[in-house]
């Protein structure tokens, strides 16, 4: 029997439950900036800092995961057929667990209170068993591209392993003896970043890519070697660090970044080959983000430091691809919601601006320069630590990414207020 | 089964996809005398296509396969969501309102893709199914590549 859902809007979300995730992601990447005037210093020159901890939980879990939550109810039903059960209380619940558990970990990181600890790692679990168990019942009836569906069923065992590995290393914190601690944060890193972010691009950028710019599908061998290869190396990784190879470990998870790294190129390949000749700001972070993982992969191949790696893929990846996709993905839904309004209640008198008036193209523009100058201080200032310019490179990334943050999210909140200006004229 | 309803549809929603891309470089090289005929003949194709699925496609599929009207209805609704644009596209050209013609192209380029996507997915695959045969007289009706 063909599947039918997803066909029409009604199977969508409302578009509170996608827009509350959006709007409250920046505020989490304005405090690391914060964190990086504050101690640009200490955040960059070694992963370990409590600073950088806390500055890599907010980014990880209060940016990107919330981001990528809040696109995933909204695209599952649009792109798989399969609309996510219960999805406004699902998505409220979520977030209600996604939010406080992530500033309480980073606190708990940052200043080292065994409650806080307690109390962030508690609220993660419990959001992130809610989000898998119903998006994982989506996917599990999801029809659509298998490729696609595979990337991103891959993905949601890869964040309920990077929560595995994050609460085992919670214990460890509270005192528990882990042997080889440094191999586990390793790999609970690969998990989160490589599986958990890496899948979910890989999965949606399939499908999207080809779609935003018209360009050439994927070729077969790249979506069907590419999700099952990153994860096997993780899975080898974890096997390794389980029996004590750190070296064998760590080689694994270079296997699965080399993964990535492949669907970068390609991806670059074919938006070289785009046949819409504007570059938008959304290609433009597309860019900025596939060369952040060749330079990280490369940083990586070469020794570089581990500080350098992190700062390219959350700030580089982690940060960029989702803002690019908001750019988009808001004032899309903004139409598209406001004219399946508009038909319901026939009132076609009220005009419906196009969508870069929901979202303006120049004011994204200057969001993305001010973005780009906090990822290139950020990236000298994790490159070259102890450098008399170092503490003023990451002070200096700290306020542009603040800047850049607070120009995100007045972009998104003048794109909602449009929407619930039209919203009202169409009673 | 035969799949003569999605290849051909689908290869005609990427004849409409060029001639967007044409449009839109149109408008990057910021000569008027180009910008009218290419989305004159952007407007068109779609029109054409629209056509053949609202007059030939869709009707003859409803009528052996009811469960399709639902999905028709759906994808009715959303052709006039782009002739809505189509309007809006045509009245930007005529008063030369460039960052107009870029917007409402966007958002028809976004409009458009999310619906071939279902049509291509969901519709067409049942369209074969029911139609089998009778698949290739329709397809045939569509402009020649």
């Amino acid at each position: 029997m063909l599947n039918t859902t997803g066909l029409s809007l009604d199977q969508a979300p409302p578009i509170t439950v996608p827009f509350a995730f959006f709007l409250a992601a920046p505020f989490f990447a304005m405090l690391v900036g914060l964190l990086l005037v504050w101690q640009g210093e200490a955040v960059l020159a070694s992963r370990w800092s409590p600073a950088a901890l806390a500055a890599t939980h907010l980014l990880a879990l209060g940016f990107l995961t919330q981001i990528m939550c809040g696109a995933l109810f909204q695209m599952l039903p649009v792109l798989a057929g399969a609309p996510v059960p219960g999805v406004v209380p699902v998505g409220r619940l979520t977030q209600l667990c996604l939010v406080p558990g992530s500033l309480a970990l980073s606190w708990g990181l940052y200043a080292g209170g065994r409650v806080w600890l307690m109390a962030g790692g508690t609220a993660l679990a419990v959001g992130v068993a809610v989000f898998a168990s119903a998006v994982g019942i989506a996917l599990a009836r999801a029809r659509g591209v298998p490729r696609t569906l595979m990337a991103m069923r891959l993905a949601l065992v890869a964040l309920v392993m990077t929560l595995l590995l994050g609460l085992m290393l919670l214990t460890a914190l509270l005192g528990a003896q882990i042997p080889r601690f440094s191999a586990w944060v390793d790999l609970h890193l690969a998990w989160g970043l490589l599986g958990w972010a890496g899948l979910l691009i890989m999965g949606v950028g399939y499908q999207v890519v080809p779609m935003f710019h018209v360009t050439p599908g994927y070729p077969a061998w790249a979506t069907r070697a590419g999700a099952p290869l990153v994860i096997a190396g993780l899975l080898g990784a974890t096997l390794a660090t389980g029996m004590g190879r750190v070296d064998a470990a760590a080689w694994l998870s270079l296997f699965a970044a080399v993964g990535l790294a492949v669907f970068a190129m390609v991806t670059l390949s074919l938006q070289r080959r785009r046949e819409r000749p504007r570059i938008d700001v959304t290609l433009l972070y597309w860019w900025t983000a596939m060369l952040a993982i060749l330079a990280s992969a490369a940083a990586w191949l070469l020794g570089g430091r581990g500080e350098l790696v992190g700062v390219l893929m959350l700030l580089g990846v982690g940060v960029a691809l989702p803002t690019g996709m908001l750019l988009k993905i808001m004032p899309f839904l903004s139409w598209f919601h406001l004219q399946h309004r508009q038909v319901g209640a026939r009132r076609f008198a009220v005009r419906l601006p196009h969508m870069q008036v929901f979202i303006p193209e120049r004011a994204a523009r200057v969001q993305l320069g001010v973005f780009l100058a906090a990822l290139l201080c950020a990236s000298l200032a994790a490159g070259l630590p102890g450098h008399p310019l170092a503490g003023w490179l990451g002070r200096t990334a700290g306020a542009a990414l603040l800047v850049s943050s607070a120009l995100l999210w007045w972009l998104q909140l003048g794109c909602y207020r449009r929407y619930r200006r039209i919203r009202c004229q169409l009673g | 089964m035969t799949s003569v309803i999605t290849d051909s549809f689908t290869h005609d929603h990427h004849r409409c996809d060029r001639l967007l891309a044409a449009a839109e470089t149109s408008l990057t090289l910021g000569d008027w005398s180009e910008i009218a005929p290419a989305a004159q003949a952007l407007v068109a194709a779609m029109e054409q296509h629209f056509r053949l699925e609202e007059e030939t496609l869709f009707p003859q599929l409803a009528q052996v396969f009811a469960v399709a009207a639902n999905p028709i209805e759906v994808m009715t609704a959303e052709h006039a969501q782009m002739r809505a644009l189509f309007e809006d596209l045509t009245a930007a050209v005529g008063t030369r309102d460039k960052d107009a013609c870029v917007g409402i192209l966007e958002t028809l380029h976004f409009v458009g893709q999310q619906h071939n996507y279902k049509e291509e997915t969901v519709l067409y695959p049942m369209a074969d199914g029911a139609l089998r045969e009778r698949g290739e007289g329709i397809a045939a009706c569509l402009p020649a590549q």
